[in-house]
């Protein structure tokens, strides 16, 4: 409970923001021509993204997985290691490539580009999640290999499909980097627009107010998407059984399709980035980028272990069952989870500048990536601890220890890779974010998001190239432990469901 | 399972340790002796920490430098209220200044302060002073203008139909929209608002992205502040076919905006603040901001950046600075008029 | 060890009730099966034991001591009771040793202490030398002997056993299961097990309590389920049976299919007789008994089921003989009922 009353700072914040204009004034606001153009135009690029993700999306896990292609492990981490740049950072690379690029269909794209790897992580993982043993059944019952993947395959994977949805979904309504950049006035742009050109919290606030709005629809419009909950057999040596499909024209277009995605996602930016460094490679003293690097990943890493602590409660609440309470906390975070950055951080000013030294403290910027990531944190805290099978809580109680000691005891140790994971997707997100570390970071301090800010925003975008790559390359180390087949968790898995 | 616990806490003892640092950095407690001075600087880093820094090697005083946006910093003092700690504020634009000066969180200062610069660029109410000028212009790719407006009232007129590009969500535009306000009512900016916004005038976030589109030849003119041809030229490494141009002298169009700074009134180092305002509106100073960032001094007698025409000449409207910062109204009416 | 009271048990999920109002008695150092069908709530009745599931009313003690009501007194860590769950649930994170030393509290015991528990408890299951091994290192059995051990080792005052042997193949589970029983009747255990194998039940425990629908239905000595079934259900539930329809005269007589005052008419009768198969007697000459055809032989090695239809009974009859059978199927043969007539009358 306390811990829904803090991470609803935000949402409080904009309620009492929102309420200080009139009710005639909020309707005329909500109405006017240019609120609806915007979102229209959110919703829009809301919908390109996730159709493409869901269908782009699946049919290149699918590939990843089901269809014979060279190195595939290698395709499969150039896949999900656009997750490593930040928005801001791939759109400034893309328009260096194009600069005439700009508007919709260029922020669906680079978006698409941004969000693919969310969509694949989630795929992948209950693809490879599937017992073989259910695809040969299929086989022998005459389906073709076709029909094996949408009767039997898809079912099973819908929930995920549905999950990397969700994600991409709330990525795209709370990004602000790539829109602004490209000149699409989304919900979240406007709302950076009205605190910004006018001072104008309240408008802004109701506006932030229509983005949860829509967020709320987009969640439980997602409900409906992922289907009845059942419970899939998990499989065991997955990998050793899996027949990949051997037709040379469907391995060509897979491979091409895979490269063309890292091409686009992973070598040009990285290729920008490198070759604007290159252009003046001494315009930035090593020291600060060391200095910024430590601060980024401190402050990341103890807002990832904030994260963690405030998902707990939430996870096990969530793991004991599905009470009206969890699931509508669980809802709730997730919906927070598409408010922008400079609203999260005007809500933590309004709140921290309250806190005397705290405010302004690595630690409250901590808490900040706490708050704004804590939807990831209790997605993956809760799925590690469900993992956890009840039986051995309950041997665990009969053999004398109280419910602590069974939590500190067993459930922790045998959830610590997955719970690790989860702390891991956090620190990566904190890592590149920016609006509320601008406004929230101390006095003095710079990360690498803020200096690739200060830096691009008077154009400066050699001097800024330096810290986008090292940014980049700090988090492609965290991206690509996501990526690492989970010989752990699969053992335990294992090892549970052998007992 | 042991180690990896161990491992976990010393991290997060070494991380609680780095924190605490960090929150004895940020306290600064008023004492007898100003030895640190906490300032929100809305100019770029970049630009402006040269300067800061020449001022602590002769005030021995430490500066703690907040570089943001000048509108989020305004945003995030109004946040703060009296909890602020900053001393002082100097922002890019009058707006975000006046949005402060409104909630009234600055200081007045002393009569003494600042005396170089001209009155006209100080808030009526000395709750800030200008530090150097920006000259609203029309910038242009010459040759594709074959008439060049003569003020902005031109703008709605056939000839520069689908030519035009303005930022209406950038704070200098938007002063330009209070001022016309100011000077010229209501009406006739909202007015001349639609009249610009139905003859096809393309909306851009940044200045920069108008003269970069100008170089491009997307569009031919558009409205910006005069130092961004130099700031895109430098961006983009070459020569670019925009240049700068003036309406006629007084119109509203010519208006010289300021980059300012004010001090909090909740800061106990106002003798401080002071010292730092007189220094960054000394001459020496003053003539190195024109070199550097291409911006107007508002000392008379400094030279003005490169070729332009010295802030005399332009003729920049008489309009009270000071009363920029009824943004609010500007606000409703570009929403009004459907360009925010 | 101890003694094991329940009485007026009931436990309801939601607003199923799983347990009505079932009492049974343990005396110390007795061994009961648990035996029903799926279902029938015998895993329910162990975990509110146990402690893991609070029941709606009722008492459960152990020995005098009140441990569970409707508000649980004591709760499952602190009743001592060591339960082995269905497929033993080790700890895959911890070794052999440290699974078997789990339930050692640090504060009870020394660490010597601990150690030494654990070395007799690994050599009372017989695995020596794999103390540190995972539980992933080990065949189905063996993480068997090591729940079992984990349980014993914290000297519980009741073992709980939720069917411990359903994973393991047949051999293995013999084997094993006269290891375990043979080790709890040394160590004097009070022991549950919850079983659906009704050979396993009768072979392992000193008392069967025959669960349905979540009451009791019987509760006896091996013998008495198995001899003395109340009802042609129960007897079903414990071994192989013949029930056949019967009359019973006013004299006392019975009347069925294989009784030698021949079977009673079509339409008047009025109950069951319920034969076990190896009470059969069968021969080829034609001076004993019932005449009947063998139409069926199922071979099992170590004895054979033979099915044969008789003008008597419209259900073949099924009976049981020593193998190697020495039949044919169509041969003539003669059937002999040697039992005790069970008469269950018609409700």
């Amino acid at each position: 409970m306390g811990v829904l009353i803090l991470i609803s700072q935000p949402l409080i914040y904009l309620i009492i923001r929102a309420s200080e204009k009139s009710g005639t004034d909020v309707i005329a606001l909500l109405t006017r021509q240019k609120t609806l153009e915007v979102l229209g135009l959110t919703l829009a690029l809301l919908c390109i993204v996730v159709a493409v993700n869901v269908f782009l999306g699946t049919a290149i896990a699918a590939g990843l997985h089901y269809v014979r292609i060279p190195y595939p492990r290698a395709l499969f981490v150039s896949t999900i290691l656009p997750l490593a740049i930040p928005s801001y950072v791939f759109t400034y690379t893309w328009i260096a490539l194009i600069p005439s690029l700009q508007g919709l269909w260029a922020a669906a794209f680079i978006l698409v580009l941004s969000t693919m790897p969310y969509m694949l992580l989630a795929v992948s993982i209950s693809f490879a999640r599937i017992d073989s043993g259910l695809i040969e059944v299929a086989r022998s019952l005459g389906l073709s290999k076709f029909a094996v993947f949408t009767r039997v395959i898809l079912p099973q994977v819908r929930r995920s499909i549905s999950a990397g949805a969700l994600l991409s979904g709330l990525y795209v309504l709370s990004d602000f980097g790539a829109v602004s950049l490209l000149n699409v006035e989304t919900l979240t742009v406007s709302i950076q627009n009205l605190f910004k050109s006018s001072y104008d919290r309240s408008a802004a606030s109701v506006i932030g107010l229509l983005l949860f709005l829509a967020a709320a629809i987009f969640v439980s419009l997602e409900s409906v998407l992922k289907g009845r909950d059942f419970e899939s057999k998990s499989a065991e040596g997955f990998q050793e059984r899996i027949r990949r499909v051997n037709n040379l024209p469907l391995s060509i277009l897979t491979t091409a399709v895979l490269a063309l995605y890292s091409l686009l996602a992973v070598v040009l930016p990285f290729y920008v980035l490198i070759s604007r460094y290159l252009q003046n490679p001494s315009a930035v003293a090593i020291s600060d980028l060391a200095t910024a690097a430590l601060s980024t990943i401190s402050v990341a890493a103890m807002g990832a272990f904030i994260a963690f602590v405030l998902s707990l409660p939430l996870a096990f609440l969530a793991t004991q069952g599905a009470s009206a309470f969890t699931s509508v906390t669980e809802k709730v975070t997730l919906m927070a989870h598409a408010l922008p950055g400079v609203v999260v951080g005007l809500a933590l000013v309004s709140f921290g500048s309250r806190l005397g030294p705290l405010y302004q403290s690595i630690f409250l910027l901590a808490f900040a990536y706490a708050v704004l990531f804590l939807a990831k944190s209790v997605a993956s805290t809760s799925a590690a601890l469900s993992l956890v099978s009840p039986q051995l809580k309950e041997v665990a109680a009969t053999l004398g220890k109280s419910k602590s000691r069974v939590t500190m005891q067993v459930v922790f140790p045998i959830a610590l890779p997955n719970l690790a994971l989860g702390v891991l997707l956090v620190f990566l997100t904190a890592m590149k974010e920016l609006p509320a570390t601008l406004m929230l970071r101390p006095t003095g301090m710079d990360t690498l998001a803020t200096e690739i800010w200060s830096y691009a925003a008077i154009s400066r975008f050699n001097e800024a190239a330096p810290y986008a790559l090292l940014l980049v390359l700090i988090a492609a180390i965290p991206t690509f432990i996501l990526t690492i087949p989970r010989t752990v968790q699969k053992e335990t898995e294992k090892k549970v469901s052998n007992l | 399972m042991k180690k990896l616990l161990i491992g976990v806490g010393v991290i997060a003892g070494a991380l609680v340790i780095g924190g605490a640092a960090w929150v004895g950095m940020g306290s600064n407690k008023a004492t007898d002796e100003v030895k640190e001075l906490t300032i929100y600087s809305g100019r770029s880093e970049e630009f402006i920490a040269p300067f800061f820094a020449e001022w602590e090697q002769e005030s021995g005083i430490k500066l703690n430098i907040r570089y943001g946006d000048s509108a989020e910093l305004a945003a995030q003092i109004l946040e703060e209220g009296k909890n602020s700690p900053a001393d002082l504020f100097l922002s890019q634009d009058a707006g975000s200044l006046g949005a402060v000066s409104a909630a009234g969180l600055f200081t007045k200062f002393p009569d003494s302060a600042a005396n170089k610069i001209e009155n006209k660029y100080i808030a009526g109410d000395r709750t800030w002073v200008g530090v150097t000028g920006r000259a609203r212009v029309f910038a242009y790719r010459p040759g594709a203008v074959t008439t060049l407006p003569q003020s902005v009232a031109d703008l709605t007129k056939p000839a520069y139909k689908d030519k035009v590009g303005i930022a209406p969500s950038n704070a200098s535009f938007q002063a330009f929209v209070t001022a016309l306000i100011n000077e010229k009512g209501e009406k006739f900016a909202e007015q001349w608002l639609t009249g610009i916004k139905s003859n096809g005038a393309k909306i851009f976030l940044k200045n920069s992205a108008i003269v970069e589109a100008i170089d491009k030849g997307e569009i031919d003119l558009g409205l910006v502040n005069h130092y961004y041809t130099w700031e895109v030229s430098e961006a983009l490494g070459r020569k670019i076919k925009v240049e700068n141009g003036f309406f006629l002298p007084g119109d509203i169009g010519n208006l010289v905006n300021v980059s300012g700074i004010g001090a909090l009134a909740t800061s106990q180092k106002n003798d401080a603040a002071i010292d730092l305002i007189n220094y960054l509106t000394s001459e020496t100073t003053q003539i190195a901001f024109v070199e550097d960032t291409h911006e107007y001094s508002l000392i008379s007698g400094v030279k003005s950046p490169e070729a332009l025409p010295d802030l005399k000449s332009i003729g920049s409207p008489q309009v009270d600075l000071g009363a920029l910062e009824n943004v609010q109204r500007t606000q409703d009416l570009l929403i009004r008029v459907g360009l925010l | 060890m101890t003694s094991l009271s329940v009485s007026h048990l009931t436990v309801n999920f939601g607003s199923r009730t799983v347990i009505s109002d079932l009492s049974i008695e343990l005396r110390q150092g007795e061994i009961a099966s648990l035996l029903g069908p799926s279902g029938c709530g015998k895993t329910t009745l162990l975990r509110a034991i146990a402690g893991l599931i609070q029941p709606a009313s009722g008492a459960i003690r152990f020995g005098s001591q009140l441990v569970g009501v409707s508000s649980v007194v004591l709760p499952p860590h602190k009743r001592g009771t060591g339960y082995v769950p269905q497929q033993g649930a080790l700890f895959p994170h911890l070794t052999v040793a440290k699974n078997i030393a789990f339930g050692l509290d640090k504060n009870t015991y020394t660490k010597s202490e601990i150690a030494d528990i654990t070395h007799e408890m690994i050599g009372l299951i017989g695995m020596k030398g794999m103390e540190d091994r995972l539980p992933s290192q080990l065949s189905g059995g063996q993480q068997t002997r090591v729940a079992l051990a984990r349980a014993l080792a914290i000297k519980p005052k009741l073992i709980l056993l939720d069917e411990p042997f359903s994973a393991l193949d047949a051999v293995l589970r013999d084997e094993l299961r006269t290891e375990v029983v043979g080790l709890l009747r040394e160590l004097g255990s009070t022991a549950i097990l919850v079983t659906h194998d009704r050979e396993e039940a009768l072979v392992s425990s000193d008392r069967v309590i025959l669960m349905r629908d979540g009451k009791v239905a019987q509760n006896g000595t091996p013998e008495e389920v198995y001899e003395a079934p109340i009802s042609p259900e129960i007897a079903a539930s414990t071994g192989d049976v013949l029930i056949l329809p019967a009359q019973q005269s006013g004299s006392g007589a019975t009347f069925y299919p294989l009784s030698l005052e021949g079977a009673a008419s079509v339409g008047s009768e009025t109950g069951y007789v319920v034969i076990r198969p190896e009470e059969i007697r069968v021969s080829t000459s034609a001076d004993m008994g019932v005449e009947g055809s063998l139409i069926h032989i199922d071979y099992y090695g170590h004895d054979a089921m033979l099915t044969v239809s008789v003008a008597q009974s419209s259900t073949p009859i099924k009976a049981r003989v020593a193998g190697p059978a020495d039949f044919t199927v169509g041969q003539k043969v003669f059937l002999q009922h040697l039992g005790p007539v069970r008469y269950f009358s018609r409700q």
